[in-house]
């Protein structure tokens, strides 16, 4: 009895002692390894943890479908899956737009004046981590033309925390201008950053990919900090630059309380100098050439510049996008005196964590909405119907509006758009927003620019059919990923719509050539400039011979993965539209690299594109 | 002495096991695959767990197990398409949705669809069709919910007896149900099945059980009983020795795949039908072998 007791616990001491050594292999890094660094005798021992992040929260755009997990911006989190590879995979993250192509397009606004030098970010994306650490380094995992990032951000709030405080900070670890890497090929990004005074597990990706010759593709990004606030000995000392830092100083400035502090702290003793014997239109005109918070801070000087900086007419054309991290309900309430006459307004990005909410929104636009004629609100979280409502109330002048990624606002939301019978332009990117047969009857006369990526739509037939009724004049129209629109109704849109000059038709998949409705594309749009029939695997040589004939016009076309499209009509098409300025026919079996070659000696104008997975 | 010692250990979790509950431990599975291609003088070493135009997956999430296997359709080659790429990709995609938990355990057909229309997303143009089946096995509630599309498929055993297995879906002889891209200009003469065509079970799974999934090139050329045979000889739940026995089962299907006049299942089949023939059949084998236990981290 006795010894078979003990045999029996021997026996399960041993297997207890043999379970936990053979663990099974936690899979590589998982999401934290600690390295051990410095001394054990004398320091205490830091620890530098090593994170993959756990999970983008937000960003401004993406290549992929909303619910699939190729080209997304959902692939940056977690290990990589690419690199050290190059190449054009699924598995990565891929921004919308690449290039200076679409800023060359006729849809594209123009540029806002004011915008401080130093701000070149076009795209952005947030990324969370596990755990807060003090930042001692961030590696950022390119894998397809590297160089677009320009801007690295640490937020002290912790975003998975159940009680979130009311005061974010967002710091500037790393800034710099958007570059082009030598080669396509992958590369760890690392820079130098700079030293925080908070814990953070929030970083920020800001990226410009303008230089670059093609879409630029993340893997992942590598979070290096340690756990306790560092001694001045762990990092190795950055180069301060005394311009980056005045210059990031600048944009992180409560503009609400600069421009709360009434100027007039007087000092009539001095006099204003030679300003006093200028003309007021000429001080107005230096004026004109600053940015807003030297504005803001020129204002407080005196008198006479507190009466030129708030003179409205400075403030016809506002971006307050290079400002989302500082902008509250404060600075825009402060801002309201001075924007009665604002006519461009752009505040994409802002709001950022509750910065900006509803209501104050409202307020600025009931006090300022009055001559607003374009307004641009991409990536505005706080946005909600009711803020339409008010747009829709206090600007009847508005011809353009861009709504993109605003993700609060409900299908119905357009009957509220409906109501600016002025529209132009309308980018409803990534929203929600449905455009309802009843409530389109507006734009019987204008000529309605754009609607971007309609998402929620049920039937793009539908759409395209009353598009063709109803905006006759439409110039530019974007339909990418309209996953079910037919022959039938891109028949309508082209038949209703001849004055079309740019159509994104990319991964529409239904699509298909053979019911001739490329063909009759062509022969209904001569003006065409930009066509993107990208993914469409039934693109074929008479589809492209019809273009040569009748869109002499082209400078944009993308006829990116089919397999029907061979050299001679390609050559064709390059020979009969002489302002050809970009073409891509990337992953087309039967144009190789080789030609692709021949073709750019030939044709030099034509930037012609040709991705690689390997 | 070191069986005694497993013995004893077995015995040991028996007696501990009896004093508490076991209905709340969860399980998984411990697996092993292993498998021939057809073309030896391929000499192409694919990236992972690919076999000829046979591709397999294994992976685990934080709620699942889940197994799959593609048998890529060779009549591909005839047109300069490549067939194992078509069941790679899928096979790939489908381990990536189940690491990022995009998929639900008691949905194995969800895992199909959403990795079918991923293939569809790539800029790349894939061309080809496969067959595909999925196991997965969902550690809480013990049980495993399959997927079948095709004539892949998998048994289950318990006690050196079936107690469940996929049933093999044809169109007509030698043609299995299929996921397929076809080239635009082939549209409508290419069989391309739904991925809601697949068949789809639910059943609970005890400790100790047995779970084989492999691809034709195996139930084609070995008959359930010598199937059985080699799973007698697999005592231990550990890894190796499931190598080991996959490893075994596969190299005697092999062997007899090129055995001219052994009456394998795949003629027995033809000659039900009408044709003569004897022999086995040469083909692409993949077996994934797995055995239930407890889940160890």
């Amino acid at each position: 009895m006795f010894p078979m007791l003990t045999l029996l616990s021997m026996f399960y001491y041993i297997c207890l002692r043999r379970r936990s050594r053979s663990g099974t292999r936690s899979q590589g890094l998982g999401s934290r390894r600690a390295v051990e660094l410095g001394q054990r005798s004398v320091l205490p021992i830091t620890v530098e943890v090593e994170q993959y992040g756990k999970e983008v929260l937000d960003f401004s755009s993406h290549y992929g479908s909303e619910n699939s997990m190729s080209y997304t911006m959902w692939n940056l989190a977690g290990v990589p899956n690419v690199y050290p590879s190059s190449g054009d995979f699924t598995q990565t993250a891929v921004f919308r737009t690449y290039g200076s192509w679409w800023r060359q397009c006729a849809s594209a606004s123009p540029p806002f004046r004011r915008t401080p030098p130093n701000f070149h970010s076009q795209d952005y994306l947030e990324l969370a981590f596990e755990e807060r650490v003090y930042p001692t380094a961030v590696e950022v995992l390119e894998t397809y033309h590297p160089g677009s990032i320009v801007k690295i951000l640490a937020c002290s709030l912790n975003p998975f925390s159940q009680n979130p405080p009311t005061d974010v900070r967002w710091e500037v670890l790393w800034a710099g201008k958007p570059t082009k890497a030598p080669s396509p090929q992958a590369r760890q990004f690392s820079p130098s950053i700079r030293q925080i005074s908070f814990p953070t597990n929030l970083l920020r990706l800001e990226v410009n990919s303008s230089l670059l010759e093609y879409y630029t593709e993340l893997d992942a990004v590598i979070l290096r900090g340690v756990r306790e606030r560092p001694i001045l000995a762990l990092y190795k000392i950055p180069v301060i630059d005394i311009n980056d830092l005045s210059d990031s100083d600048e944009e992180f400035h409560d503009i609400g309380g600069l421009c709360c502090r009434s100027g007039g702290e007087n000092r009539q003793n001095f006099g204003n100098g030679y300003f006093d014997s200028l003309p007021y239109e000429l001080i107005q005109l230096i004026v004109s050439h600053l940015p807003v918070p030297d504005l803001c801070r020129l204002a407080q000087s005196s008198k006479l510049f507190h009466k030129h900086c708030s003179d409205p007419l400075q403030y016809i054309q506002l971006s307050l996008q290079p400002y989302w991290a500082r902008l509250t309900d404060a600075s825009l309430c402060h801002l309201q005196s001075r924007c009665t006459l604002l006519q461009r307004l752009n505040m994409s990005w802002t709001g950022n964590r509750g910065a900006v909410t509803a209501a104050g929104f409202c307020s600025f636009m009931k006090a300022c909405g009055l001559s607003l004629v374009c307004l641009e609100l991409s990536c505005c979280h706080f946005l909600t119907e009711a803020c339409l409502e008010v747009i829709a109330q206090m600007c009847p002048n508005l011809q353009e509006l861009n709504l993109a990624s605003c993700d609060r606002l409900h299908p119905q939301a357009f009957n509220h758009i409906a109501k600016l019978t002025n529209l132009r332009r309308l980018v409803l990117h990534r929203t929600k927003v449905e455009i309802k047969n009843d409530s389109i009857t507006f734009i019987h006369s204008a000529i309605f620019k754009a609607i971007y990526d309609v998402f929620k739509i049920d039937d793009y037939d539908v759409v395209a059919s009353m598009i063709s009724s109803r905006c006759r004049s439409l110039r530019s129209l974007d339909l990418w990923r309209s996953k079910n629109l037919s022959e039938r109704g891109l028949a309508e849109l082209v038949t209703g719509c001849r004055l079309l000059e740019e159509l994104d038709l990319g991964w529409c998949s239904t699509l298909q050539s053979s019911s001739g409705c490329f063909q009759h594309l062509a022969r209904s749009l001569p003006r065409l400039r930009k066509l993107f029939l990208t993914a469409n695997r039934t693109v074929c040589d008479s589809d492209l011979e019809e273009l040569a004939a009748n869109c002499n016009a082209l400078e944009h076309l993308d006829i990116l993965g089919t397999r029907m499209v061979n050299s001679a009509s390609l050559r064709k098409l390059l020979q009969s539209c002489p302002q050809l300025k970009l073409l891509d026919v990337s992953f087309c079996s039967q144009i190789d690299s080789r030609l692709v070659q021949e073709f750019s000696g030939l044709f030099p104008i034509v930037s012609i594109k040709k991705s690689f997975t390997q | 002495m070191l069986s005694v010692l497993s013995y004893g250990r077995l015995v040991a979790r028996a007696v501990i096991g009896g004093l508490s509950q076991t209905d709340s431990r969860d399980y998984s599975l411990v697996s092993a695959s292993f498998g021939f291609g057809k073309d030896f003088r391929k000499g192409i070493l694919k990236k992972g767990m690919c076999y000829g135009d046979d591709a397999c997956f294994i992976a685990r999430h934080r709620s699942a197990d889940v197994l799959g296997v593609a048998d890529g359709v060779g009549g591909w080659r005839d047109y300069g398409v490549d067939p194992s790429q078509f069941s790679g990709t899928l096979m790939r995609t489908c381990e990536r949705l189940v690491k990022e938990g995009r998929f639900v355990p008691s949905n194995p057909v969800g895992i199909l669809t959403t990795s079918y229309y991923e293939l569809l997303q790539n800029k790349v143009p894939l061309l080809g069709s496969s067959t595909a089946c999925i196991v997965v096995l969902d550690r809480q509630s013990h049980q495993l919910h399959t997927a079948n599309l095709g004539d892949s498929g998998f048994l289950v055993v318990r006690e050196g007896e079936v107690v469940h297995r996929s049933d093999e879906q044809q169109h007509y002889f030698n043609t299995p149900f299929q996921l397929s891209i076809a080239p635009p200009e082939a549209e409508g003469s290419v069989l391309s099945d739904s991925p809601d065509a697949a068949d789809s079970s639910s059943f609970d799974v005890q400790l100790g059980d047995i779970i084989l999934t492999a691809t034709d090139g195996l139930f084609d050329n070995m008959p359930d009983y010598m199937i059985l045979q080699e799973l007698k000889k697999l005592k231990n739940a550990n890894y190796e020795s499931i190598q080991q026995t996959a490893k075994s089962i596969a190299e005697q299907a092999h062997v007899l795949a090129y055995d001219p006049n052994y009456m394998s299942p795949f003629a027995q089949f033809a000659c039900d039908n009408g044709l003569n023939v004897r022999g086995g059949k040469p083909d692409d084998i993949t077996v994934l072998l797995s055995i239930v236990a407890e889940y160890t981290d």
